[in-house]
């Protein structure tokens, strides 16, 4: 086991825990921490993965911004703790799926030929001087229209969330 | 401008009516100018186009110029708007631009202060767009549309005034009568194209005397070419739709139902006549026997029918009879020259019949009376209308009859000849009874008489016109005169089938129908001159063939009874079927099972989202199974 | 030298405790949270395959960007959303919202 290894499996574990507390914690703000740690995790993915500015918009965006908007919301909806209303009726049937889904997706990953696939052995460093090249001259319109995109949500989310007048 | 710009002829009129259906509401006068003048614009282009043909006709193996341009091709269909400018074709169009050109003239003094003026000339000049162009067809595709567009006219133009419920009635029978011959017309085209692999005409004809068509198969195929002129040229059994067409107005049934779209079905019999020639020889007798079934039995009820309309109508269907035999005798010639003659004095007998309705408002012959001198100038065309139908020398009909006569007398059975003279005697009965009863003796409606005036310039004018040529078209049979108008010679050296006939004058038939139309007229005048006292003691005498005749040999009550006792029937079993089979098991069983078991099934909504995200997350697994198997 | 493989069942973890979170779960806001897991995953499996699979192009990587940048309109969205249900509805819990039927 390289270090490189022994740092994934630590990060992994802290990404699955983060997840999985999510998921089951009986504590609606507990459940949020948890995102928080789940999401810092795999920001260290990221890093891992030699996307660093990747792993810096992840941390930006999703371990600041919304954490903070989803806390926000779940104050602004007093979603009270109470521990036996938050998981629904049909949880059986979502940890079969879930379960299901995953042996799906471990055997498709397991049974691919991925050195066929022209897959390298070790994660090929890109540098961010050429993916904002690339992304400011291949992709500069979709990047523009993502702009777009968030634009037109935060007028909607106002527009939703304002309510009407007199109410 | 040749023979290569044909298409202009039928272009002219369509673009005509193409703006008075859209503008000519907004046109002066409705646009009647405009329908006129692009009427007579077809018949000026066809000037050049008939001096062209005088040119080139001379040249050896020349057989009609053939232009058009090619629309859609298949592997053997080829839709093509192509025409062909022929002897056969020029002759028609002849009559066809002329006669209109005259009748449309005429009707702006006949259908004046009609609500739907501008819609009549809309209509005619759609008919003469589709009567040229069925004229100039190249191909059997392009000649059945015209066929079915001149139909449509009629149909349109019979039922003209459509608030009186006759003439909706009469232009339905019409239409659905034509269309049993339509479809076997059909039937007839695909079955020629199904061997040959070509609608040209043409082409056709040039299989059928390769040799490419069986006997029979070809009898078959051009029978049912001939039932479509059956229909189009009120022969028995399917003329029962001719006498009611006069429900329309008169300048219609001048037009269509004498001088143009009736003699349709002898045009395409005579642009068919090589395959006929080459088919078994029972086509030919059938068209012989046809035809000659219609003389006779048009010419028996003409005698007692009492509307001055309907006696000019039964002697149309007298004279396509006679056309046909014509053609039976395989003598295109002599169908032609009498389709040509015809065209002019058919439409002059029309033209004054509605000088006289117009005069007169009235149209039982029992009401009129006396008219001549109230009405010279019609009276006299009528009268030469009438001998020129009659057949008396030197007019028209004479020459274009007698050689008729000739031809039969050659090729036919000697009994078809003398049932022919007989007919001839007929003819010069009723016509002769006609015109006595519209226009001598004493008036029987003094109102009706004292109301009559003679027709303004703007009808009398057409009238004259066909008049004179009424008495000199006939004239074409000599060679001197077709020489003369720069033709190679008469008729018969103009327009034949294999080889140019001469002008053949025997003087045996001359004689003998000549002997036989003053006979008629004789006796027709001893009968009805005067207070026809003599005729209604005949009629007496006779009550079960003057019954017979009057109800016209029940013909129609036979198609009434087997419409109301077979088709009727039948229709009400298969509606039956419709209703209770097809639409409410069919149709509403099914319907009404989507709406059983989809009330059944919304109860599996539940509208709650999870249940759904689980769906859609099941059809996810689903689906990615389904690919992982596949792929491996 | 970590294996590509590593990397994708970790991902395929992470959404299928998404998928879980998402089906059991009861108020909007919970199943927000787990939405953005399963975003996290299709993030981490892209950006593992640009970095295994086509180094010389950036595509997976300039894809998790836009899935960063669409995923944070959608918790806008939808959490505005789940304040405007909670307003007209007194509750946050979907499976109390079932209008959505006949």
């Amino acid at each position: 086991m390289t270090y490189e290894e022994g740092i994934f499996y630590v990060v992994a574990g802290m990404t699955v825990i983060g997840a999985l507390g999510v998921v089951v914690a009986r504590n609606v703000v507990h459940s949020a921490l948890f995102l928080i740690l789940a999401l810092v995790a795999v920001a260290g993915l990221f890093l891992l993965l030699s996307a660093e500015f990747l792993a810096i918009v992840q941390v930006l965006i999703y371990g600041g911004a919304v954490t903070i908007l989803i806390l926000f919301a779940m104050m602004l909806t007093r979603v009270r703790d109470v521990p036996q209303a938050l998981d629904g009726p049909q949880r059986p049937f979502a940890a079969m799926a879930a379960a299901a889904f995953l042996s799906v997706t471990i055997l498709a990953v397991v049974g691919t030929d991925w050195e066929a696939l022209g897959a390298t052995e070790k994660i090929n460093v890109i540098p961010i001087e050429a993916l904002g090249d690339v992304l400011f001259r291949n992709w500069a319109v979709p990047f523009e229209l993502a702009s777009l995109v968030l634009i037109v949500a935060l007028i909607g989310a106002i527009v939703l969330a304002r309510g009407e007048e007199g109410e | 401008m040749g023979m290569d710009d044909a298409w202009l002829l039928p272009a002219v009129p369509a673009a005509a009516f193409a703006a008075l259906l859209l503008f000519g509401k907004y046109l002066p006068r409705k646009g009647d100018w405009l329908a006129i003048g692009a009427i007579a614009a077809s018949f000026a282009l066809f000037i050049p186009v008939l001096a062209d043909l005088l040119d080139e006709v001379g040249r050896e193996g020349f057989a009609g110029v053939v232009s058009g341009t090619d629309w859609v091709e298949f592997d053997t269909f080829n839709l093509r708007l192509g025409f062909m400018v022929d002897q056969l074709a020029i002759v028609m169009l002849a009559v066809v631009t002329f006669v209109s050109t005259l009748i449309e003239i005429y009707s702006v003094g006949y259908m004046k202060g009609d609500p739907r003026y501008g819609w009549f000339f809309t209509a005619m000049t759609l008919f003469v767009t589709a009567m040229i162009t069925l004229v100039l067809a190249d191909n059997l595709l392009l000649l059945y549309v015209a066929w079915e567009g001149v139909g449509f006219c009629s149909y349109l133009l019979i039922g003209f005034w459509h608030e009186r419920r006759s003439a909706a009635e009469a232009a339905k029978k019409a239409f659905i009568t034509t269309r049993i011959g339509d479809v076997g017309l059909l039937i007839g085209i695909i079955l020629l194209w199904r061997e040959a692999g070509t609608f040209s005409i043409r082409e056709i004809i040039e299989f059928a005397q390769d040799g490419g068509y069986s006997a029979e198969y070809l009898t078959t195929a051009v029978l049912f070419v001939f039932a479509g002129a059956v229909g189009k040229s009120a022969q028995f059994p399917l003329h029962v739709w001719l006498p009611d067409a006069m429900e329309g107005p008169t300048p219609v049934s001048a037009l269509i139902h004498a001088a143009t779209m009736v003699v349709a079905g002898v045009y395409l019999v005579a642009r068919m006549m090589p395959l006929f020639v080459v088919a078994d020889p029972v086509a030919l007798d059938v068209v012989t026997a046809i035809g000659l079934t219609t003389v006779m039995l048009s010419a028996t009820m003409a005698i007692v029918a009492t509307d001055i309309k309907r006696v000019v109508a039964y002697s149309t269907m007298n004279s396509l009879g006679l056309m046909m035999v014509a053609l039976g005798a395989h003598s295109v010639t002599a169908a032609l020259f009498y389709l040509f003659v015809h065209g002019f004095f058919k439409a002059l007998l029309f033209m004054g019949a509605g000088s006289v309705i117009h005069g007169t408002e009235r149209q039982e012959v029992w009401e009129l009376g006396g008219l001549a001198r109230k009405m010279p100038l019609t009276a006299l065309a009528f009268a030469v209308g009438t001998l020129a139908m009659i057949g008396i020398f030197p007019f028209s009909g004479f020459w274009a009859k007698d050689e008729i006569v000739n031809v039969a007398a050659d090729e036919l059975a000697w009994i078809v000849v003398a049932f022919l003279v007989f007919s001839i005697f007929l003819t010069a009965v009723y016509m002769t009874r006609l015109y006595l009863l519209v226009f001598t003796g004493r008036p029987r409606d003094d109102h009706a008489h004292e109301h009559a005036h003679e027709a303004p310039p703007v009808m009398s004018l057409p009238v004259l016109v066909l008049a004179a040529l009424a008495v000199i078209a006939g004239f074409w049979a000599f060679d001197q005169v077709g020489r003369a108008l720069g033709f190679p010679g008469g008729i018969g050296e103009f327009v034949f089938l294999d080889e140019a006939q001469e002008f053949a004058f025997p003087v045996v038939a001359a004689i003998s129908s000549s002997l036989a139309a003053v006979g008629g007229m004789a006796f027709a005048y001893a009968l009805w001159f005067g207070e026809a006292e003599q005729a209604r003691q005949l009629g007496e005498r006779f009550r079960p063939l003057y019954k017979l005749w009057k109800n016209r040999y029940y013909f129609d009550d036979a198609y009434q009874w087997a419409i109301n006792n077979l088709v009727l029937v039948g229709g009400n079993v298969i509606a039956w079927f419709d209703r209770n089979v097809v639409n409410d098991t069919g149709v509403d069983g099914s319907a009404g099972l989507a709406v059983f078991s989809g009330f059944q099934m919304k109860f599996s909504q539940t509208g709650r989202l999870p249940n759904y995200a689980l769906a859609i997350v099941m059809g996810v697994i689903i689906l990615a199974i389904v690919f992982l198997a596949v792929r491996v | 030298m970590i294996p590509i493989q590593h990397f994708l069942v970790l991902s395929s973890i992470l959404f299928s405790l998404g998928i879980y979170g998402v089906l059991a779960r009861r108020s909007a806001v919970l199943i927000l949270m787990s939405v953005e897991l399963m975003l996290q995953a299709v993030s981490i499996n892209f950006i593992a395959f640009a970095v295994y699979l086509a180094p010389e192009e950036f595509t997976g990587l300039i894809f998790a960007i836009f899935v960063i940048t669409v995923a944070a309109a959608e918790v806008g969205l939808a959490l505005a959303i789940v304040l405007r249900i909670y307003r007209n509805k007194a509750t946050a819990n979907v499976d109390e919202v079932d209008i959505m039927k006949w």
